[in-house]
């Protein structure tokens, strides 16, 4: 288990008498997309909130390259490389794409001139390079979706969490991020995303984790997990009979 | 572009520097000395408003601890007063501190209700304790220069207004500053720790609002709590940032400069009426707020980081609550 990057050791998270996550154990390898699926409130976005330090684990241990990482916050864990995005975009609004941007490399580049170069090469890798001096409030959707995931690379992460950065795109939005995720993939950075989209996440995934009413219920391959039927009556709902 | 705002900014320093050799009038000196040390109150006070989203109602505090320290240090323990501008500047920013770490925790208007307490707080110690002579104040040896408080507030304003461009529009601290105003749960993903960064611009708020004070103690030679460590010290500092246009540092200075100077004309020509400077000041918040809220240079240059940044000190800077109220204007229409 050393490749993996990040590791879930039965992390529970209760909010009052709700489990959010309970008992959710899985791993992320080394240059690994792992997708994480479930039907609403299944828990996904609280896992993210977890692994990113927003909120410390109730129970269970978070590991990030074999060091436990379940209490420090956000901040420190940016710095030690998992960088995230968030489903509901928080873009710096009443600051340019380019300021944006910069904000994030200061992680990584603490001149400015190194920062604005930087960021300048992710706007350029993302495709927002012509919109570098527009206010980021003046984006479209698909624009900010793609300056979250700018934001987060300009941290050079070695893990990157995208929380729904597909979903709400028009299908030649989504093909582009897709890329972009695959391309980022193949730059050696690990990936866990969570996606509405069945067919982009099993497109893209090597394994998925499938989480119901905050618990696992299934781990493998997008093929196994497809077939699994806790998975199907998850989703569907159980056979009639 | 750079370089014309250099211009403009020297082209200032120099009639500025040159105005006490076609004068030597006290009372004009005095004026514009006065306008120098609002002008930066002003400037201070945005860095907290303006750039961190932070309503500091507890401005005065640093000032008056500046006035305070440089009086007790120069009574009491007889320093030389340039040896006391620097320990004036220190327990300013080190009230900042104490004060900072748990109120920055607060947000939107608690934050401004808990620097308001603080302010009153400080005010009564000042009242009660021996070394700051209580209501009776402190006097300090009279240095009848104008000259020289005139060369000294100018050149430490500009220096305090240099160093703030220089952070909050230069360098990388700016933006991290800025990243807390616009949403401080994102930032804190991408690395940057808030509560330091927001303690670190309350300091940098603090610093130069403590020297300033310290100034004003010599140069008037008299100093109480109802004098340093007044409302009308914060609230005057608010309103002139506020109508200038937050966020920015020009739009204070702009608004110091015109506030003060309806102020002056108001106190000389009709001091009769003195009652009503209070209820004007009062009314030029609101009308600011509801009608210019991006402040003056903000709505001249189509700047809105001002709204914003009255938003947030608010507590309205929920993306949310924006929504609510705009739907909800939409359905009266």
């Amino acid at each position: 288990m050393s490749d993996a990057i990040l590791q879930l050791d039965s992390v529970t998270k209760t909010f009052g008498g709700l489990h959010a996550v309970d008992n959710v154990t899985f791993d992320v390898q080394q240059g690994e997309i792992v997708g994480l699926i479930g039907p609403n409130g299944a828990g996904k976005t609280t896992i993210f909130n977890v692994v990113s330090g927003y909120f410390p684990p109730t129970r269970g241990r978070v590991l990030f390259k074999d060091e436990d990482v379940s209490n420090l916050p956000p901040y420190k864990l940016a710095k030690l490389g998992i960088g995230r995005t968030f489903q509901v975009v928080k873009p710096f609004p009443g600051l340019s794409v380019l300021e944006n941007v910069v904000i994030a490399a200061f992680c990584r580049h603490p001149r400015r001139a190194d920062a604005e170069k930087h960021a300048w090469s992710i706007l350029e890798f993302t495709g927002l390079a012509d919109r570098a001096d527009a206010s980021a409030a003046s984006l479209p959707l698909a624009g900010r979706k793609r300056l979250e995931v700018s934001k987060a690379m300009a941290l050079e992460p070695s893990l990157l969490l995208l929380d729904e950065v597909v979903a709400g795109l028009n299908p030649t939005e989504a093909e582009l991020t897709i890329k972009l995720i695959l391309k980022l993939r193949d730059s050696g950075i690990s990936i866990l995303i969570v996606e509405h989209i069945m067919r982009v996440i099993m497109n893209i995934s090597d394994r998925v984790a499938v989480l119901n009413f905050g618990k696992q219920i299934a781990l493998g391959t997008p093929a196994e997990v497809a077939k699994d039927p806790e998975v199907i009556k998850a989703y569907l709902g159980e056979e009639a009979t | 572009m750079k370089n014309k705002k250099t211009l403009i900014f020297c082209a200032i320093m120099a009639v500025l520097l040159i105005i006490p050799l076609f004068t030597s009038d006290p009372f004009v000196l005095r004026i514009v000395t006065e306008c120098f040390m609002w002008v930066g109150m002003a400037i201070t006070w945005d860095v907290m408003a303006g750039y961190t989203g932070y309503l500091n109602f507890g401005h005065a505090s640093f000032f008056g601890i500046g006035a305070y320290v440089t009086a007790i240090l120069m009574m009491k323990y007889g320093w030389s007063f340039a040896a006391t501008l620097p320990a004036a500047g220190l327990a300013a920013g080190l009230a900042a501190v104490i004060a900072g770490l748990p109120t920055l925790r607060l947000r939107g208007a608690y934050f401004a209700i808990a620097t308001w307490a603080l302010q009153l707080a400080i005010m009564q110690v000042a009242l009660v304790l021996n070394i700051t002579g209580g209501p009776d104040g402190m006097r300090l040896p009279p240095f009848l220069h104008p000259e020289f408080f005139y060369y000294l507030m100018l050149m430490v304003v500009a220096a305090t207004f240099l160093l703030l461009w220089f952070l909050l529009e230069r360098a990388p601290f700016g933006l991290k500053v800025k990243a807390m105003r616009e949403d401080e749960s994102g930032a804190m993903a991408l690395g940057l720790n808030p509560t330091l960064i927001k303690t670190e611009a309350f300091v940098l708020s603090a610093v130069p609002a403590g020297v300033f004070g310290g100034i004003y103690a010599y140069w008037i030679t008299f100093i109480d709590p109802a004098s340093v460590l007044a409302d009308i010290i914060t609230d005057q500092a608010m309103v002139m940032a506020v109508f200038g246009g937050l966020g920015t540092l020009i739009g204070p200075v702009i608004g110091a400069v015109l506030v003060y100077a309806f102020k002056t004309y108001f106190w000389a020509y009709l001091s009769d009426y003195q009652v009503l400077y209070l209820i004007i000041l009062g009314a030029m918040i609101a009308l600011t707020v509801v009608f210019l809220p991006n402040g003056l240079w903000g709505t001249l240059t189509g700047y809105t980081g001002g709204k914003k940044s009255l938003k947030k000190g608010v507590g309205l800077d929920d993306a949310s609550v924006d929504d609510t109220v705009e739907k909800k204007g939409a359905e009266h229409v």
